[in-house]
């Protein structure tokens, strides 16, 4: 079974924002939100790098392990996605997160930020597929559609790769063997481990 | 006279009204964008649905995969 993984090959990244700007359309993100965003290490100096990040969906995924309502859950092809109708906004995930990708849509005077907003892979949420209130809660469904991602599949450079891990994982060796190694699947070592210790 | 202050009282009646109403509708507004369901009644995915693998092969994916390798 394919286990669906990002790839952000930060040697072709050209920091365009086109997947941040793509992925705030197609699933009409509330207003200070970004489910993905571009991160430039080392701005305006030589050997700069930028990475296109949002949540990497990890194999044991620290938000889920401390979320206090259980509001996360895995599925078959291991996408984390969660349940607004659980989550009750304590920002707990957002700690956790080693990516920074969960977002809250509100600052309010008493610590109130709203349930928690994160990417989905465009898959949506445990509402049933492409229905008004799932788009509503989450946003598109483009798995269900067949597709992948959009902030992908928008990438003009294809620095951004989506879908299964096998397949992505060769198309970036390729482009290795090509090129030679430049500063490797950033983040992978991170988010998809091998073995799980306690 | 007495007609034209009428008629500035009932405009600042109204006035005042737009401004409690938007009091009353901005936060409501906000709740909108806050992950609820909007007012659409909820569809929810059984257990297994929810866990079902999502990803399919499809033409549209491979056409991803085969312009990727370019």
């Amino acid at each position: 079974m394919a286990r669906l993984k990002f790839l952000c090959d930060s040697d072709r990244c050209i920091e365009c924002n086109a997947c941040v700007t793509a992925c705030k359309n197609e699933h009409e993100v509330p207003w200070g939100i970004n489910r993905r965003r571009v991160v430039t290490l080392n701005d305006g100096k030589p050997g700069e790098r930028s990475i296109s990040m949002a949540c990497m969906h990890c194999t044991d995924a620290p938000c889920a392990a401390v979320c206090p309502v259980s509001c996360f859950y895995g599925t078959a092809d291991a996408l984390v996605l969660h349940d607004k109708d659980l989550c009750i906004g304590c920002g707990y995930c957002f700690y956790a997160c080693p990516f920074g990708a969960p977002q809250y849509p509100k600052v309010g005077n008493f610590g109130g930020r709203g349930k928690m907003d994160k990417c989905t892979y465009c898959a949506g949420g445990p509402q049933q597929d492409n229905t008004p209130v799932e788009y509503m809660q989450y946003g598109s469904n483009r798995i269900a559609e067949g597709k992948l991602p959009l902030c992908a599949e928008m990438c003009s450079t294809k620095a951004l790769l989506a879908g299964d891990g096998d397949i992505i994982a060769g198309i970036y060796k390729e482009r290795v063997q090509q090129r030679g190694f430049g500063s490797g699947a950033w983040g992978w070592r991170t988010a998809y481990k091998q073995e799980l210790s306690v | 006279m007495r007609d034209g202050s009428d008629g500035m009282a009932q405009a600042r009646r109204r006035f005042l009204g737009g401004l409690g109403l938007a009091a009353v509708a901005a936060p409501a507004a906000a709740f909108e964008a806050d992950g609820s369901t909007g007012g659409l009644p909820p569809r929810k995915e059984t257990e297994a649905e929810k866990r079902a693998p999502r990803y399919r092969e499809t033409d549209h994916v491979r056409v991803f995969y085969r312009t990727n390798r370019y």
